[in-house]
């Protein structure tokens, strides 16, 4: 342990010694800033809704106008699905409505009530159905009672990080490869493009600490680099929720709970351990940086595909999908995002996960003694 | 004391036998000369004395026990220099003696007064707090020799220490060998100089062909070829070797 915090220390001070970094770090963060706000105040606001629509389940019209709201048309249109399955469909958005006629008694109304649009519309439905009701029975049923529902939070959660859901995977794993490509490559094959490896080999710390003190400094570095990056990200939603500027970054009305952050952290940071791990593997049998840049570059891309793949990746995978590589992470981000985590998959992706570290790990130590490191 | 006993080493990549046989012993409170052409395998059997390659086959033991036995322990005992040695640039030879100070588990104390003794010598103090990236290349030289150095250890192997430097830095790490030879440490040296050799050495071992041919007192290796100086000892023990290679090549 006393070697590995050392070298883990050291790798930590190199990397922060180095002028450059404070520019990949800090300036090239904010500059990627400035440049999405900039896109995001020059883009035309849109919103994402054309129409708005009063869904009717249990009787049978045709699709009605009914108005209008905010230069928009209002819609009644009939649905035959189950008010519990429909609202979890892609069709029931946000500021909809959906009435349920089945009883005609009490005739229930569901509705976002944080949505102003939603609660808005929801009056609109209530005066719809007393004049409907009227019409159609002519005052020989005038009991009628009215239980507004207010809409399930499940639901409308899902849909404030539906984009986070999707964009997320891409937006972690697209600067954690890039940046654990670098420091990893820097890590081994740069040192000893440096001739400063030999010291290391020479020193008397076991091959265990070196290895471990030099994937989690690689580890740390990238996710905290990767976190600049997303941190920044989650800035300019609020900056552009603040000035009613359209919303390029994906965070605004994101609701994520401390538990869920942590979890999300929790699988980051394996698949940081994870990523570094193949990358100093790949390093220890490079000569400089450069080759082992070059020899990263199919983990890299392969990684950015599985993150792509996720992104458009809609409703639940199956559960052997859950054991494939870095695309288990991605959906497992996702689940985390929309509510609908399970035990068994996550439990899935840790083992696989841990399994993977382990192997990894097993083949470095042995790599670690070939000729083709201390040549 | 280092005992080496028919070391070989056959590299697995592209199948060249670099070190066939060497055999030799180094006592301490002596300077050993390893002498030989290029690609003789010097360089080879100095990385298997390191602990940095692993023999093929053959034996090398620190006072009787194997180098195998406890890796991390004849680690923290030896220490090795090479042009290729090279400290990382971002830091100041400071930082750097007290990272290698406590990687070698020495005591703060013990590292400050190492490190003091070492830079005044070598002429590092006043430059201490200077990034090592920003040195000449002697005063990188003299930094990596003092930082090996910290940890007192009783074996230093040297690979070409004087090669490249200037005259003044050259006779400051010769002076520094002798003064490590007096404190009874053991110190092999590879060169090509031969000057240098007859200066320093107290035995030396010449290797050809991956083989040792000779192993004895510096004030021998002349006598025993029956010649005047060592550098004619050394080209005749080198073409009575190498033509002897080259005819058990032929057969």
């Amino acid at each position: 342990m006393h070697g590995l915090r050392l070298i883990f220390q050291h790798e930590i001070a190199k990397i922060f010694k180095d002028k450059s970094m404070i520019f990949g770090f800090f300036v090239l963060p904010i500059l990627s800033l400035m440049i999405t706000v900039g896109i995001s105040v020059i883009r035309p606001t849109t919103t994402q809704a054309e129409e708005y629509t009063l869904y009717f389940y249990g009787i049978n019209m045709d699709r009605l106008n009914i108005g209008e709201l905010d230069e928009k048309q209002i819609y009644v249109v009939s649905v035959t699905e189950e008010p519990a399955v429909f609202m979890q469909s892609e069709s029931f958005h946000k500021y909809d409505v959906l009435v349920d006629f089945s009883d005609l008694h009490n005739v229930n109304i569901y509705y976002h009530e944080e949505d102003t649009i939603s609660s808005y519309l929801k009056s609109t439905a209530d005066s719809f159905v007393r004049e409907i009701y009227s019409e159609l029975f002519r005052g020989r049923h005038p009991d009628i009672s009215f239980r507004k529902v207010v809409a399930e939070d499940l639901n409308k959660k899902e849909d404030d990080n539906r984009l986070i859901a999707m964009l997320l995977p891409y937006m972690l794993i697209l600067p954690l490869t890039a940046n654990i490509s670098n420091f990893a490559s820097d890590s081994i094959a740069g040192e000893k493009q440096r001739g400063t490896f030999y010291q290391a080999l020479l020193s008397p710390v076991s091959p265990l600490s070196l290895i471990m003190g030099k994937i989690w400094s690689v580890s740390l570095i990238s996710l905290f680099s990767s976190g600049i990056y997303i941190g920044l990200d989650v800035l300019g939603s609020k900056l552009c929720e603040a000035n009613g500027w359209e919303d390029v970054f994906g965070f605004a009305g994101i609701k994520v709970s401390t538990a869920e952050f942590l979890l999300i952290l929790l699988y980051a940071l394996l698949l940081c351990y994870l990523f570094s791990n193949l990358g100093i593997l790949i390093s220890l049998f490079c000569k400089n940086a450069n080759q082992a840049q070059i020899a990263q570059l199919p983990v890299t891309l392969a990684c950015t595909m599985a993150a792509m793949l996720a992104m458009f990746r809609f409703g639940t995978s199956p559960i052997l999908h859950y054991l494939i590589p870095v695309y288990n992470i991605c959906i497992v981000f996702q689940d985390v995002l929309h509510s609908r985590v399970k035990l068994a998959n996550m439990m899935m992706v840790a083992i696989s996960l841990f399994v993977m570290a382990f192997v990894l790990l097993a083949i470095t130590l042995l790599s670690y003694r070939s000729e083709k490191v201390t040549e | 004391m280092i005992t080496i006993e028919h070391l070989k080493k056959t590299f697995k990549k592209n199948k060249v036998e670099a070190v066939k046989d060497v055999s030799l012993e180094v006592n301490d409170g002596e300077i050993f000369a390893l002498l030989g052409p290029n690609g003789a395998g010097k360089t080879t059997t100095m990385r298997m004395l390191s602990t940095l390659l692993i023999p093929t086959s053959g034996k090398i033991t620190y006072d009787g026990k194997d180098i195998n036995e406890d890796l991390l322990a004849v680690r923290r005992r030896i220490a090795f220099l090479t042009n290729e040695i090279r400290l990382d640039g971002q830091f100041t030879p400071d930082e750097l003696a007290n990272y290698y100070g406590r990687l070698y588990e020495m005591e703060e104390s013990q590292i400050k007064k190492n490190k003091e003794e070492l830079f005044e010598y070598f002429g590092i103090s006043e430059f201490s707090q200077r990034r090592y990236e920003t040195f000449s290349t002697g005063m990188k030289q003299k930094t990596s020799l003092a930082i090996c150095l910290l940890h007192d250890p009783d074996t230093i192997i040297f690979d070409e220490p004087t090669n490249g430097l200037d005259i003044l830095t050259q006779q400051l790490i010769e002076k520094y060998i002798l003064r490590l030879k007096q404190e009874g440490k053991c110190i092999i040296l590879s060169t090509h100089i031969l000057d240098l050799v007859s200066r320093l050495a107290d035995r030396v071992g010449v290797i050809v062909d991956g083989r040792s041919v000779y192993c004895g007192n510096v004030s021998d290796l002349a006598s025993s070829q029956n010649v005047s100086t060592i550098d004619e000892a050394f080209v005749k023990l080198y073409e009575e070797n190498h033509v002897e290679q080259a005819i058990i090549t032929k057969k």
